[in-house]
């Protein structure tokens, strides 16, 4: 494979190599893409107590660095990756993760996404606590920074491909001393599809010795890898030779050492018999959720299918999934969920024939790329998974974009004469696989589809002269960003926790959906509120300092039974406070860990409103997430929803047509779910129009007189 | 293969295998950095963790650092190539890949037979054993 | 009748453990099982007419 890189140097930087001192380098490193200067900006101590790392620092140096009306494809945009102080341990499973920070093309909003690999600790080892980018260089470029030297280059780039696995392989072995030394490099970047749509997703690389190829995470939300290519950066390189166990300098080292080696011995007696999250990745809840009738099917329609033990996970880890391996995309991750399939060959594309290594299938790619459009195929999965991260697209904005455009083909919204000849019927694995193709090509229908749901409903009214008003009921996304790939629609909490999350409908934020509808756990609103105040606020805080969240419940150990709030494994809550402090050297409690994560939250809360949104206008669902739209939708529940409707409103549903059951049910969710709004807001500290308010600001100490003042005027 | 084999019964508890290893290896005194153990269980019966070199630890390194040299069959831990994860620490099914809270990568026994020569009962020997 | 998450469940003479998490599809398998506020561990406990039974699915998910 012979792929003619030629690189030129167009500017370079030396810097002091320092040891990291506490889990802090105290400074970040600024590169600006247009007129190629390189510099070291200070961390200062404010800046650690209210934004502490990772998703903290980003949001903070992206409001820094850009106006309120700056656009995700001005040059004055920014793309920021932030470990956080605990990342690059490596003895505690899910200590490597980054955040990545930029204005999304998606939703014009601050999107923060995270991502595994060995880029962010690598550039935190190399001494600098966030990688912060901004400009537009006139030519395709790449940075790359040399941890063992102290060197940071701009370098012009010639390379006859886009795509990220020929990326990641190319620049691995240019820059590798040998084969020992290309574990030592981590590359990010997008992919050919990526700028052509405004879903990129951001690769980052992570070197396999055992496999002998690069292996790629991605930081998938909101179309970083969009702002990338944008920007003419083909890719960010980093080398770090010399990983070693306590590179953070750590107050106790040894408390660190223990509290990891307490999780491996935990994961090794009990994940068999839990989740298999080593044979079998996330993966594993495909099968619960479609048992649950929580699995999206055909565009949310749906909550599960005959035909989905098609994609249960134990096919994957029967037929594709290697077994065994230490699999984890940071060291020490004895988790090991990122599991591959080796010596894939592709059936369809520019690839077709070539025997690849496909990092998946992830829980999302199942039930997105497969379920939701009722495409029950475990080949066609990897296969999507596949072209999706090695053209740069987000898995889950594709899933649910097509899933949208192929219920309006259904539906006759838009036809074949509209689609350029795509049959896009759900279950049509050829069809959905050409759309990606079209979006590397940049031609066909493929492009409005990776415009996102947003952008098609505009095109397809205009052009199409389909029908807007069903378009938006059944178009699932809200700020501009497409739903994840769970069922809110018979819970509350979940509409709530999708819809009035702050980078649009992630559930990073809050999965509650068992929560409410399985365990009746939160039955009033004053319940949901207090639920929608607590679990985004501390499912939130894994990403400033710079841990997976997945070890946090994914695994528990046998006595979390016998332990009040059960559901919030305590044991394991307070392995993160211990990691925190051991490493900082910072004693923090339960209520400080919530506390730094109220403050962040909050803070890009304001930072939303700064940009003109982040009011209850912006948090209004699309009817599809909170109810049956159509009459099948209705019928497929039909007797949950007529006995909901007799106990609700004392009426005869037998009596009532299927339109009138549906608009009785839709007046009565809608209020449900304004009455909720009400209820979260006012928990939260913010107004009730959805504004954090200056008093609740000041109490959590966010408190920085540019954010009281967008808040001020906002109210 | 060359490995340690052990004999509880005849142990005399004098802990002279531990010393011996932890100063051949490691200069210290400390007995908390021997390649082997001598305990006693919750049994209150005596406990000598050895490793059998059986390697089921080179299968969870994930960098590698661990390998069977093929003349002897002894598995060593390349302390260069550790990155200090501790997953083989967890992974040995019987306690004989070793951490210390002063080291950061994990040591075993490489089957050197220093602590037998040591061993006035012989209650530990180096034998060679079909793999 | 007993409850089975604050929902009323219809209750059957001999009915255990197993038989209420069969009857309401709960699959899962990180469960926790509470009747009348107790820790149960045993699928096949007897459950009694009015008894208050809890199955908590600690979630995953994200």
């Amino acid at each position: 494979m012979d792929h003619k890189l030629e690189l030129k140097q167009l500017k370079q930087f030396s810097y002091e190599r320092k040891p990291i001192e506490r889990g802090y380098n105290n400074r970040t490193l600024y590169v600006n893409v247009s007129d190629q200067e390189i510099k070291e900006k200070p961390v200062t101590e404010e800046m650690k107590e209210k934004f502490v790392g990772g998703k903290g620092f980003g949001m903070k140096l992206l409001w820094d660095g850009t106006r309120p009306d700056t656009k995700w494809n001005d040059p004055e945009n920014e793309i920021i990756i932030s470990p956080g102080p605990v990342a690059g341990i490596t003895q505690y499973p899910g200590s490597g993760k980054s955040l990545v920070v930029s204005i999304s093309p998606a939703t014009d909003l601050p999107i923060d996404s995270n991502v595994g690999g060995y880029f962010g600790p690598y550039v935190k080892f190399s001494g600098f606590d966030a990688l912060e980018v901004q400009g537009k260089a006139d030519r395709e470029v790449i940075v790359y920074i040399d941890g063992n030297e102290g060197s940071v280059s701009i370098d012009q780039i010639a390379v006859d491909t886009d795509d990220a696995h020929l990326i990641s392989e190319i620049l691995t072995e240019h820059y590798a001393k040998d084969e020992d030394d290309k574990r030592n490099i981590s590359v990010v970047s997008s992919g050919s599809a990526a700028k052509n749509s405004y879903m990129g997703v951001l690769n980052f690389s992570f070197y396999d010795p055992r496999r002998q190829v690069p292996r790629m995470k991605q930081a998938g939300r909101g179309g970083i890898g969009t702002v990338l290519a944008d920007k003419n950066i083909k890719a960010l390189v980093v080398r770090f030779a010399g990983t070693k166990g306590d590179l953070n300098n750590s107050y106790d080292y040894d408390k660190v050492a223990r509290t990891g080696l307490k999780l491996h011995r935990e994961i090794e007696r009990l994940d068999d018999s839990l989740f298999r999250m080593r044979q079998v990745g996330t993966a594993n809840i495909t099968d619960t959720m479609d048992k649950y009738d929580l699995l999206p099917v055909m565009n949310f329609q749906y909550g599960s299918h005959e035909d989905a033990k098609k994609v249960y996970a134990n096919e994957f880890r029967d037929n594709y999934l290697t077994q065994g391996f230490p699999d984890g995309c940071w060291y020490g991750c004895s988790l090991a969920c990122a599991k591959t399939a080796d010596n894939f060959e592709l059936l369809t594309g520019p690839y077709k024939g070539h025997k690849v290594t496909v990092d998946g299938p992830e829980y999302e790619n199942v039930a997105g790329l497969g379920a939701n459009l009722g495409i029950f195929d475990p080949q066609y999965v990897l296969e999507a998974n596949f072209y999706c991260d090695t053209y740069g697209i987000d898995t889950i904005s594709f899933a649910t974009a097509t899933a949208f455009a192929m219920e309006c083909y259904e539906r006759g919204l838009i036809n074949q004469e509209h689609t350029g000849g795509l049959e896009l019927k759900f279950g049509n694995k050829d069809a959905a696989l050409e759309l990606l193709h079209q979006m590397s090509r940049n031609e066909g229908i493929g492009v409005q589809v990776g415009r996102g749901v947003r952008r098609m409903k505009e095109y397809f009214a205009k052009e199409f002269g389909a029908d807007p008003v069903l378009m938006q009921d059944i178009g699932m996304e809200i700020k501009g960003l497409e739903y994840s790939e769970y069922m809110p629609k018979e819970s509350l909490a979940q509409q709530g926790g999708y819809a009035m999350a702050n980078k649009g409908p992630q559930h990073d934020e809050a999965w509650l959906i068992f929560m409410d509808m399985v365990n009746n756990q939160i039955p009033t609103f004053a319940d949901k509120a207090e639920a929608l105040h607590y679990f985004p606020i501390f499912r939130t805080w894994f990403g400033l300092a710079g841990f997976c969240k997945l070890p946090w419940n994914d695994i528990f150990p046998e006595n979390n039974k016998y332990q009040e709030e059960a559901h919030k494994i305590p044991e394991h809550v307070q392995n993160y406070v211990n990691l925190f402090s051991a490493v900082t050297g910072k004693e923090i409690d339960m209520k400080e860990l919530i506390l730094q994560s109220e403050r962040v939250y909050n803070f890009q809360r304001t930072f939303n409103v700064r940009r003109g949104y982040g009011r209850r206008k912006d948090d209004m669902p699309p009817y599809r997430s909170l109810g049956p739209v159509t009459k099948e939708e209705y019928e497929s529940r039909a007797e949950r929803y007529d006995g909901q409707l007799k106990e609700l409103f004392d009426v005869d549903p037998a009596t009532m047509s299927v339109s009138e059951k549906i608009k009785m049910m839709r007046e009565h969710r809608e209020k449900q779910y304004d009455t909720l709004a009400d209820a979260v807001y006012k928990r939260r500290g913010w107004s009730a129009d959805g504004v954090p308010t200056v008093e609740h600001l000041q109490e959590i100490g966010m408190d920085l007189p540019e954010v009281l003042a967008v808040a001020e005027e906002n109210q | 293969m060359k490995r340690l084999v052990k004999d509880e019964k005849v142990c005399i508890e004098c802990h002279r295998c531990e010393e011996t290893c932890a100063h051949a290896y490691f200069k210290t005194a400390d007995i908390g950095k021997a390649r082997l153990q001598v305990e006693r269980n919750r049994q209150g019966e005596i406990d000598i963790t050895i490793c059998t070199q059986c390697g089921k630890c080179i299968q969870a390194c994930p960098v590698l650092a661990i390998s069977r040299n093929p003349k002897n069959g002894v598995v060593y831990v390349d302390k260069n190539k550790c990155v200090g994860c501790f997953i083989c620490v967890a992974a040995c099914p019987l306690n004989a890949m070793m951490r210390h809270k002063d080291e950061l990568e994990p040591f075993k026994c490489i089957a050197c037979g220093l602590c037998t020569e040591q061993c006035p009962t012989q209650a530990i020997t180096l034998q060679e054993v079909e793999e | 009748m007993i409850k089975v998450n604050n929902r009323p469940f219809p209750h059957e003479k001999g009915m255990t453990v197993r038989d209420v998490l069969e009857a309401n599809k709960f699959t899962y398998e990180g469960l926790i099982i509470r009747v009348n506020d107790q820790l149960v561990e045993d699928r096949d406990h007897i459950i009694q007419d009015g008894d208050d039974v809890k199955v908590i699915h600690i979630c995953q998910g994200g």
